[in-house]
């Protein structure tokens, strides 16, 4: 009994509960991933628009998400926001998944506001001179960031924005609260039904280790190929 | 080492005492002595807690089972207050004759005592909102249930439903707010946390319902000490009667029923078997 039983890890019912959380876990990274990414970077060229007001958005949606734990964050999104929904719209989305729902825009909103300041750091690292030379060579402000000054921040970026990536996929455990069956939720209730504790969670470690260690590694080979050069 | 001696003395002090004074007939006893001794717990309203402060007597559904055993024999009733765990050691060791404690009949016990018909049988229910239209369990297949994370409901509902959707959350307030606000059909927790859900629900309780079926039964019975068939039959003898008279009733409805606290609309079961799963 007390033994390390690897068989319930490799085949059965709660193998495939393992696995099925893992998967779930993987789609919820990648989903999140592809639509924090682009807002993230139109929230980073908000907070240096030349418009004091578009500054202002960018400011708010930041420090909003930025200053609140993504465990409050998942809460709000299932349990507060959908309930203003008109009645209709709100028992059509209760039909279905709502709680992975809310738990991507909770993953979207927290890592789009922590890439955005990652981004803006790289637009910042580009001198000034540059985008005063764009400008005065007749480029718009968009005109500027997209031809001159973004394809040299990104570049930048990409070592913090695999960092965030690394958290992102990290953070779709919190998911669990909401009751999505993502991997540590799984893990909990291979626990709870077969109390062999230890073999779930080492399941659950060596997957989300697995995984934190390949985007560490495309980190590296990224660093490795394209190293960062001084402007 | 020192504990290891100090157990081995009081093992040896233990073998010098006569575990079981030889005595014929429990029930013969009972009724020579003129008393019953009834062990209760005293502070498990309903079951067995103390109403009136004043008066500090002990009342409750538990406590008139005794007194109708009590009755039977024409003896007197003593109750004696136990703590959750002195109660079989109390019976075993014949300080109580009979144990009227929310006992749960269980096949460990069953090793150490005997018990009596069962007295009360409650399990793990379902509550709805009316307006969902479900009255019976197989009407949840494909259906969003929701409960309590790493409980035995989660295994039960899958059990009795395999088709059920069924997400479960950190506490049973939060999977009981994701029902108020329709985020499943169902939620799954033990009848007495869904009659406390229940009762704070206020005025829209109305808009909800406890399913009758159980998803897992518990069986509360009297604990008798092993071995004494005469009384045990009296004993039992005494609830078919309360069954049959339908005092067994009035007793579930004075305790239990919709004027009291608990508010449970009907009896969902008879004192009829002693047979658990």
């Amino acid at each position: 009994m007390n033994s390390f039983d690897v068989s319930l890890l490799l085949s059965g019912q709660y193998h495939d509960w393992l696995v099925s959380g893992f998967a779930l876990s993987i789609k919820l990274a990648l989903i999140t991933l592809v639509i924090a990414l682009p807002l993230a970077l139109l929230v980073a060229v908000l907070r240096l628009a030349p418009l004091a007001v578009l500054r202002a958005v960018g400011v708010v949606f930041v420090e909003a998400i930025r200053n609140v734990p993504l465990l409050a964050h998942m809460l709000f999104w299932y349990f507060g926001a959908p309930e203003v929904l008109p009645e209709p719209l709100k028992a059509w989305l209760y039909e279905r998944d709502v709680e992975a729902a809310s738990a991507v825009i909770a993953l979207v909103l927290y890592t789009a506001a922590y890439m955005s300041e990652d981004i803006r750091s790289g637009i910042r690292s580009i001198p000034k001179e540059q985008m005063e030379a764009s400008r005065a060579l007749g480029f718009s402000f968009l005109g500027a960031m997209r031809l001159v000054i973004l394809p040299q921040a990104l570049r930048l970026t990409v070592p913090p924005l695999i960092s965030q990536t690394l958290n992102l996929w990290k953070n779709t455990s919190i998911a669990m609260v909401i009751g999505v069956a993502e991997l540590m939720y799984q893990a909990q209730q291979v626990e709870s039904a077969s109390f062999r504790g230890f073999e779930s969670f080492a399941f659950a470690t060596g997957a989300y280790l697995t995984i934190s260690l390949a985007i560490t590694g495309a980190s590296a080979w990224y660093h490795h190929h394209h190293p960062v050069r001084s402007a | 080492m020192m504990l290891k001696r100090l157990m081995l003395l009081v093992a040896g002090a233990l073998s010098l005492v006569p575990l079981s004074p030889a005595h014929a007939d429990q029930l013969q006893d009972i009724k020579k002595k003129g008393e019953l001794a009834c062990g209760v717990l005293g502070t498990d309203e309903p079951f067995s807690f103390i109403q009136d402060p004043a008066s500090r007597a002990l009342v409750g559904y538990d406590v008139d089972l005794c007194n109708a055993v009590a009755k039977s024999l024409g003896v007197k009733l003593t109750l004696k207050q136990l703590a959750v765990s002195a109660r079989l050691p109390e019976l075993q060791q014949g300080r109580v004759d009979l144990l009227a404690a929310s006992l749960t009949h269980n096949k460990e016990r069953e090793a150490l005592i005997d018990f009596s018909l069962s007295t009360f049988i409650t399990g793990q229910k379902v509550l709805v909102k009316k307006q969902s239209g479900i009255t019976r369990l197989d009407q949840l297949a494909g259906k969003k249930v929701l409960t309590v994370k790493g409980s035995t409901m989660e295994q039960n509902i899958k059990k009795a439903v395999p088709t059920a959707v069924i997400i479960s959350f950190d506490n049973s307030p939060q999977a009981f707010l994701a029902l108020q606000q329709g985020k499943g059909v169902a939620y799954v927790n033990d009848e007495t946390s869904l009659i406390d859900d229940f009762s704070k629900l206020g005025p829209v309780a109305k808009d909800y319902e406890i399913l009758p079926h159980n998803l897992s039964t518990e069986h509360l019975a009297l604990g008798l000490k092993k071995g004494e068939p005469a009384f045990r039959e009296q004993v039992n003898k005494v609830l078919r009667d309360l069954e049959a008279t339908g005092e067994a009733e009035k007793l579930f409805t004075r305790w239990f029923g919709p004027t009291t606290k608990m508010k449970f609309p009907s009896r969902p079961f008879k004192l009829e078997t002693d047979k658990i799963d």
